[in-house]
């Protein structure tokens, strides 16, 4: 056991004129070094925030995060920024995400100059590998932001996040801008990168199909909780919240002779804002009743499989 | 007065080698090179490929809502119901546009007017195709068409700020089969939304359109949708057709290289596997389109005889159509 990321019981909530806004409620998980978990979720769930919360982009509301088995959720000043070498961040945007006035090469070697660990000539020699590692053409240098394509810009961000050789990388929909082709190009660099460095990710996407293929384990967030968190294979044999029953059935399968069983949820996302302590999930649930209500508590199932659900040996009972 | 000629023989809507153009910094950029397609009634046809493939661009021919300044269509026919819509002046051309053809646009956020109710919006499209100023009777339609894509009637006069994104897309629904459209041009209806609200909004559709036998065009880039909603399949790459069959042709014997690369790409749902399969390099540069196949840059069958001269439609053994020459080597290779 080497967890690279602990995080216990994290909360964070923005104040909104109409009430506290529960973004990441009370989460929980360890990532173990090396590995990739994957948060999934569809938009507004809190899966970014958790992410940024993480690396303190966001300032916590109330909650622990342990780096290598050190507290940095209150780090301020000149440790912060010791840390922050470590835990790095990818953008989901590559379009947004890079200064549009500076060239790649000032745009990956300005996290050498700001860390104040190198000499000119190192970090020239840095700039230079980490084009390489992450496949840019020396001809790319000296171009702007503009002049790239999606998938080469995505190349500059990770370069600029594996700078200063961190140990752990959210990755924040790294390749959901990509087209498809390009896509796998992005996800083999990742998982290369990971092999290589002995990297650990938070990989956040909507896409279950790209969650699926990196990584180790799964947590399925809904309305700022983690609904259902397990291996990713356990995930996609033995889903068993309601919610992730729903979004899987809900993938559109390439698959022309298998038409979807699809359960189809009724009404959206609810708001969450000042939410009821209940099941969040109840009010599309196929199978809410009034217990549903009462605060819910993650269970084990079974070694390593956590799910939210009270009514989960009723209802299970009835899945096929 | 304007003549009209109408063709009786042909299919409900037939494109006829389109080329159009758009002209940036003084350059040709070659958007949409030949196509030529078909639709029957009730149908759907899916245009799959990547981004700036020129799918949209296809659809914005058909209503005639290019811009006017930069882009032209240098060739070609557009025949709906026998009748060719680009020789339609643009008062008749008015008519046609969210009546009988009428669009779904990609994105929800940008598609509505934020200062208009929403359900004022609806009932704009029926007015203005409407033969009577019977103010009340647009007004019920329009909250007709939002019960129909399942929001109450009494959110006629909230405004788009009010809404989710999910419920947006449902009013540019409701906006474009408000005049019960026969050919429903649907813009990645669904790429802005949630994977459980895109099957909500996707069986919405698939609903409206066996009720009303609605031609439907769906642009996307998501095989899934595709295997889900479509009868026949187009795959789109730089501009032309690259391969054209039924849905069955496509995703059970695809023959096009790119095609193949496409499907490869994708993680598999059903099968673990260390490393995913993409197509090396990238989409060429619209102005300056490489010479022959334009996918041969990125082809690993490419020989002389692709990059030489254009590469026309080839019958593959199950009878669909595919733009390879070597398509003989494709499946030898495949197997």
């Amino acid at each position: 056991m080497n967890p690279v990321i602990e995080v216990t019981n994290l909360k964070k909530y923005f104040t909104t004129p109409r009430g506290m806004l529960h973004a990441v409620d009370d989460v929980t998980f360890t990532i173990e070094r090396g590995r990739t978990l994957g948060v999934v979720g569809e938009s507004g769930c809190g899966k970014s925030t958790l992410g940024r919360t993480i690396i303190h982009l966001h300032e916590s509301t109330e909650g622990q995060i342990l780096l290598n088995g050190k507290d940095v959720t209150n780090l301020k000043g000149k440790d912060l920024r010791q840390a922050r070498e470590k835990m790095q961040i990818i953008f989901q945007d590559p379009y947004s995400s890079l200064d549009p006035r500076k060239t790649i090469d000032s745009t990956i070697r300005e996290p050498l100059i700001v860390s104040r660990h190198f000499t000119k000539s190192q970090i020239d020699q840095k700039t230079q590998e980490l084009m390489d590692l992450v496949g840019i053409d020396e001809r790319l240098r000296k171009a702007y932001p503009h002049e790239l394509d999606g998938g080469r810009r995505q190349r500059v961000g990770i370069a600029r996040a594996l700078a200063l050789e961190p140990e752990f990388i959210v990755c924040d929909e790294p390749v959901s801008a990509l087209d498809v082709s390009i896509q796998a190009q992005v996800l083999n660099l990742l998982k290369k990168l990971q092999k290589e460095k002995g990297l650990t990710y938070m990989f956040v996407t909507h896409d279950m199909s790209v969650v699926r293929h990196i990584s180790d384990d799964i947590c399925v967030m809904y309305l700022g909780q983690v609904v259902e968190k397990c291996s990713s294979k356990e995930l996609f044999q033995n889903p068993l919240h309601p919610y992730t029953r729903a979004l899987l059935s809900a993938i559109p399968s390439t698959d022309i002779d298998k038409p979807n069983k699809r359960e189809i949820l009724r009404g959206e996302i609810t708001s969450p804002v000042n939410p009821k302590p209940g099941c969040r999930f109840a009010a599309r649930c196929p199978y809410a009743n009034e217990e549903c209500l009462k605060l819910q508590k993650q269970e084990e199932v079974s070694p390593g499989h956590f799910v939210r659900c009270c009514r989960l040996q009723e209802i299970s009972s009835s899945y096929n | 007065m304007h003549q009209k000629e109408i063709k009786t023989d042909m299919p409900f809507l037939s494109i006829k080698d389109l080329k159009v153009e758009y002209k940036s910094d003084g350059q040709i950029v070659h958007a949409v090179n030949d196509v030529s397609l078909q639709l029957e009634r009730g149908k759907t046809l899916g245009l799959v490929g990547e981004t700036g493939a020129g799918k949209t661009t296809i659809a914005k021919s058909i209503l005639r809502i290019l811009p006017d300044i930069g882009s032209h269509i240098a060739n070609g026919e557009i025949y709906l119901e026998g009748e060719n819509l680009l020789k339609l002046s643009e008062n008749d051309m008015r008519k046609i546009r969210g009546n009988k053809v009428s669009m779904i646009f990609q994105d929800p956020m940008t598609a509505l007017n934020p200062v208009l109710r929403v359900g004022d919006q609806i009932a704009e499209v029926v007015s203005l195709h409407s033969d009577n100023n019977n103010r009340a009777e647009h007004e019920k339609r329009a909250k007709e068409m939002l019960e129909i894509v399942g929001i109450p009637a009494e959110r006629y006069y909230a405004y788009p700020h009010q809404f989710s994104g999910g419920m947006k897309q449902r009013v540019v629904i409701a906006i474009a089969l408000a005049c019960n459209p026969d050919l429903l041009l649907a813009d990645e209806p669904t790429t802005a939304l949630d994977v459980t609200i895109q099957a909500q909004v996707l069986d919405l559709i698939a609903e409206l359109r066996n009720k009303y036998n609605t031609a439907m065009l769906l642009i996307t880039h998501d095989m899934g949708v595709v295997a889900q909603v479509c009868d026949t399949v187009a795959v789109i790459y730089a501009g032309s057709i690259i391969e054209y069959g039924t849905k069955q042709q496509i995703f059970k014997h695809p023959s096009h290289p790119y095609t193949i690369g496409l499907f490869g790409a994708i993680p598999d749902m059903n099968e673990d596997e260390e490393w995913l399969h993409p197509i090396d390099g990238l989409p060429p540069d619209p102005t300056n389109l490489p010479q022959g196949c334009s996918f041969s840059p990125r082809c690993k069958f490419a020989t002389d005889a692709c990059r030489k001269e254009a590469i026309g439609m080839y019958k593959t053994q199950d009878g669909h159509d595919c733009r390879c020459c070597c398509i003989e080597a494709v499946m030898k290779g495949e197997d």
